[in-house]
């Protein structure tokens, strides 16, 4: 059983101290470019584990996350807006999250009690359907300026350059997901979460609150994912509906996952880490063409690699070190 | 004058509809026979208005006369892609990988369009076509009508081939059981690689009727899938019926919203049906629980 | 479950991605050699509005290899520098764009050719702004771009809001005097600012605005608004809309036999594709015209407009459009600021395209304080689609014909 995890090592409490000081080096040493590519893995990392907290466990896979993304942008943009010039930059930022936390959390609830009751890949196309809604919407009311846009304050930090500072409050955010996602993991919710992925219905007959884990999952993703949103639209500076409500958003969220291995920790943000250093790095000054290669990346990958490459790591040393661990099958 | 508007708006939708349908059929049918979501199916109803406007340039055959061959070149092109790429998602049972090939797959396509044909607007015109008629005080738009003729004709035939043959039935009994299909002697893997031809074939198909009703671009197939998603989600999976359903709901509330709530909301009507239709009838209209629905 | 290892596996994995990111760090930046200019910045190739980008970039291409095969590159303070084209592809994706904008900023481009799509433009900016970099660009025209007080970025469109000052006067210049007007305009940035823009200025010259009818983003169906037009039917109807859109429209007002009087397409008969799409249905749309061939102007790159035509028709199969000649443009304005300058540090030629006024082979450039065209020099002039060909029909000392008003039904025309 999955629920079933060991302490986590010193060792382990070691080498994660060890990488989180040099996530906090980097911004003093790496150039602007590297700290933008450098956001966009812990941002996009951040959001693929936050996408893991309800598709990694079960099998309810969202297809529409850019909708929680966008409202959370939109939220804490009209409430910026509202407060005006007058209110400090950091403090509209600070209500802003709350308020976007606030709105996703009511529009997750009023959401995922339909939606939950769906599986497979009738949730996937209702979340999918959802967040297409949402970006009409925001276009279509002018209230939500969705289509013309609007400006959001600078966040200036004494001694902090712009992209340093939004690299740590990036780095905040996934480590606020890992976090969130490595207790649940090893709490009751996890148990019963996987449970659910492995068979709702037994699971349910088993006695596990399916309904009331399913929710709350989806809930804590949602508002992590508006989160995101919030910071994402602060550091561009400019927004309309189509810097957020992005159907590649959505995709890209399960991609990630994937190309890592969903159900994973570290999984999701490599995964990011290396679709985004192929697309933005690697392929980055292909004017045409890069679409193909990516295109034909992801097909080997999936085809070569369908547990991600995490999975594919294991299995490869379980073979080489011989042992059988029956239930180790990552699912 | 009411009613005319009202009659008017009816006929537009269901002319929209007809095309809708044809262009969701293939989707329907690889998502009841496969349980495969096929985010490439916008890529081929494109493909097959790029390959009309190929044929027109290269031999001057006119698009509607170029059905037969479109349907031909995207058979074999969709049973290619299912063979060497989709199979072995498949086989691993596995609904999320072969969401991510299939993305895959509409990259590399698309990207192979603008290589060949360019990123401009393209249209295709054809002698064949109706010309606009007035019944009443209803406007029938001749392209439209022509388009709408050609879906029902591809529909029919479609319904046909899978009720009255031998490679129908052992489609349908995929759709229903691949095991037990498998267990009565039929060839499963021929059977789906048959399967995603004949969608991507209806799906050339109805990117020439698309592709003579409006222009396009290679950036257009995001377009044709969500409509896909959205019909075959109205009507129910895996049959002509659904699909022919579906499309003319789809056109229906298309047509209806724009005219009488504003002409800026038929997307949000559109999805807000896919979402009220999930939540109610998770199975569309025809209610076919096939594979896709576990 | 063996999490000893998976974690271990998990840590290597994102060890090695990040020393392959230092290591690509290592990598040698495309180093800035004495004696070259270059020149940065992004364009949507991929995505719905590629095929705008694709006219850009060649207009870039052609400019700089002209400029380096046939003049051997600029003469700038008594030293000769060849030109450079350093163009990514930023799919419209803000995140993307910014972060390749960024790279080429770390790299010392000081100059950049911008992209089109106020989401796209204005985070790119910010960058470009702070770094001390200067912009030029022939695609955003959003009004947000030019009033957040960046100093550093030029565009050679008239802010949206002001697109309208010459269509206006148009409209008050056609005889007999239309009375009514209708607005189409689709709920993306573009179309909906031009179309306020449009109907406000409609409303100042006394033309009775009907119906604004707003559509989806993508057209698909037109239908419920053309039957909208048909019960009321205005003498002028202005779409708002991009190319493939306002063809959609086009298309199905004539298969649904909706006739106005005059039909005005912003974007769209600019296009040859558009025109051959319609062939001679197209006769009698009218268009707003940032530059036409059978405008000539001098040019101090190419000479003239025309030799400008034969260099890019000798050197290109591509056919050119306004943006093709507009991004020519820009690099030309650039050199012209960089001569008067005498410099090739951004921010003297910023100061220097402040204060440019010359001609080239796209019309006269001459930035308003807040950087976008001048709305009168480098205001649209209005075309005419007459016996297949565009004519431009206003302003009156420019017009190579009249204009033709109450144009012909669908019907009538062939």
């Amino acid at each position: 059983m999955r629920g079933f995890h060991k302490p986590i090592s010193s060792r382990q409490w070691g080498l994660s101290a060890l990488l989180l000081v040099g996530a906090v080096a980097l911004p003093f040493v790496a150039s602007p470019f590297e700290l933008r590519l450098a956001q966009q893995i812990l941002l996009f990392g951040g959001l693929a584990v936050a996408w893991n907290l309800l598709g990694g466990f079960t099998t309810y896979w969202s297809f529409g996350h850019a909708a929680f993304f966008g409202l959370g942008a939109f939220a804490a943009g009209l409430l910026g807006q509202q407060l005006g010039p007058e209110v400090p930059v950091a403090l509209r930022l600070v209500l802003g999250l709350l308020f976007a936390m606030a709105v996703t959390l009511a529009a997750a609830v009023a959401v995922a009690l339909p939606v939950l009751r769906l599986r497979g890949i009738y949730f996937a196309i209702a979340m999918l359907a959802f967040a297409q809604i949402l970006g009409e919407v925001s276009k279509t009311f002018d209230v939500f300026q969705g289509a013309i846009g609007f400006t959001l304050p600078i966040l200036k930090v004494p001694g902090l350059a712009k992209v340093q500072l939004f690299y740590f409050l990036f780095l905040v955010f996934l480590m606020v997901c890992i976090g969130l996602f490595v207790v649940m993991r090893r709490s009751r919710l996890g148990v019963g979460l996987t449970c659910i992925g492995q068979d709702e219905d037994t699971a349910a007959m088993l006695g596990v609150p399916t309904e009331r884990y399913k929710l709350t999952a989806f809930v804590i993703s949602a508002v992590l994912t508006a989160v995101g949103g919030v910071l994402y639209s602060y550091s561009l500076g400019f927004m309309t509906a189509d810097t957020v409500f992005r159907i590649d958003i959505s995709l890209n969220l399960i991609l990630y996952s994937m190309v890592g291995g969903i159900g994973t920790v570290a999984g999701p943000i490599i995964g990011a880490a290396i679709m985004i250093l192929l697309t933005q790095v690697v392929l980055g000054d292909l004017l045409d063409l890069h679409m193909l290669v990516t295109g034909a990346v992801l097909v080997a990958m999936v085809t070569l690699a369908p547990k991600g490459l995490i999975g594919l790591v294991r299995d490869m040393r379980r073979r080489r070190e011989e042992t059988t661990v029956e239930e180790g099958a990552a699912s | 004058m009411t009613g005319t508007l009202f009659l008017q708006t009816l006929v537009d939708g269901l002319i929209l509809g007809g095309i809708f349908s044809l262009s969701a059929v293939g989707f329907s049918l690889i998502f009841g026979v496969l349980g495969v979501v096929n985010l490439s199916h916008g890529i081929f109803v494109l493909l097959g208005a790029y390959l009309g406007l190929a044929l027109k340039e290269a031999w001057g055959i006119d698009p509607l006369m170029a059905i037969p061959l479109v349907f031909g070149a995207l058979f074999v092109l969709g049973g290619l892609v299912q063979i060497t790429l989709v199979s072995g998602a498949v086989r691993r049972g596995s609904l999320m990988s072969s969401l991510l090939i299939t993305f895959g797959v509409s990259l590399m396509l698309r990207d192979l369009i603008i290589l060949v044909f360019g990123p401009d607007v393209q249209s295709l015109s054809s002698s064949w076509l109706f010309d606009t008629f007035r019944i009443g005080g209803v406007i029938v738009d001749g392209a439209r009508a022509s388009g709408l003729i050609a879906s029902l004709l591809s529909l029919g035939l479609l319904s046909y081939v899978l009720y009255r043959s031998k490679v129908g039935r052992a489609m349908r009994a995929t759709a229903q059981q691949d095991f037990a299909a498998g267990l009565c002697g039929i060839d499963v893997k021929k059977i789906y690689a048959m399967t995603f031809g004949v969608s991507a074939g209806f799906a050339g198909v109805s990117g020439i009727i698309v592709g003579l009703i409006n222009p396009f671009t290679p950036f257009d197939d995001t377009h044709w899938t969500l409509n896909a998603f959205v019909t075959v989600v109205l009507g129910g999976v895996g049959s002509p019926v659904g699909a022919l359903l579906g499309g003319l709901m789809l056109g229906g509330i298309s047509t209806f919203s724009s005219q009488y709530v504003g002409s800026l909301y038929p997307n949000v009507f559109i999805f807000g049906a896919l979402l009220l239709m999930l939540i109610v009838r998770p199975n569309g209209l025809l209610g076919n629980a096939y594979k896709g629905s576990v | 479950m063996n999490k000893q290892i998976s974690r271990r596996t998990a840590l290597g994995l994102l060890g090695a991605t990040m020393t392959s990111a230092t290591a690509l760090r290592a990598m040698p930046a495309r180093a800035a050699t004495d004696g070259v200019i270059r020149f940065g910045g992004s364009l949507g190739m991929s995505g719905r509005y590629a095929e705008t980008g694709l006219n850009i970039r060649h207009g870039y291409e052609t400019a700089i290899k002209y400029i380096n095969e046939e003049k051997g590159g600029v003469q700038i303070a008594g030293k000769t520098y060849s030109l450079e084209l350093g163009i990514v592809d930023d799919a419209s994706d803000p995140a993307r764009a910014t972060t390749l904008i960024q790279r080429q900023v770390d790299e010392g481009v000081d100059f950049f050719l911008g992209s089109y799509g106020s989401n796209v433009v204005l985070p790119c900016a910010g960058i470009t702004e702070a770094a001390g970099k200067v912009t030029v660009q022939v695609g955003g025209s959003a009004d947000q771009i030019f009033t957040q007080g960046y100093e550093n970025i030029f565009g050679f469109f008239p802010r949206a809001s002001r697109a309208w000052v010459t269509s206006i006067e148009f409209f008050k210049s056609i005889e007999p005097k239309p009375k009514t007007v209708s607005v189409m305009a689709t709920n993306s940035a573009f179309s909906k600012l031009n179309a306020q823009a449009a109907a406000a200025g409609c409303k100042e010259i006394g033309l009775e605005v009907l119906d604004v009818l707003e559509l989806p983003e993508q057209v698909t169906d037109s239908s419920s608004a053309l039957a909208t037009l048909r019960a009321r039917t205005p003498d002028i109807l202005i779409t708002t809309t991009v190319d493939q859109n306002s063809l959609v429209i086009a298309r199905q007002m004539i298969a649904t036999e909706t006739n106005v009087p005059l039909l005005y397409q912003f974007l769209g008969p600019q296009l040859p594709a558009y025109r051959e799409s319609l062939g001679a249905k197209a006769d009698g749309v009218v268009m707003q015209l940032p530059w036409d061939e059978s405008l000539e102007f001098t040019d101090p790159t190419f000479g003239d407009t025309q030799s400008y035509i034969d260099y890019y028709n000798a050197t290109n199969d591509r056919p050119f459009s306004y943006h093709t000649v507009g991004a020519s443009s820009c690099i030309t304005t650039y050199i012209e600021a960089m001569k008067a300058a005498g410099s090739v540090d951004p921010l003297a030629v910023r100061d220097a395209l402040d204060a440019i006024d010359i001609v080239t082979a796209f019309g006269p450039v001459n930035f308003t304080e807040d950087g976008d065209g001048d709305p009168i020099l480098m205001g649209a002039k209005i075309g005419q689609v007459q016996g297949g060909e565009i004519k431009v029909v206003y302003p009156e000392n420019l017009r190579t014909a009249e204009t033709l008003y109450p144009t012909p039904t669908w019907a009538e025309k062939g």
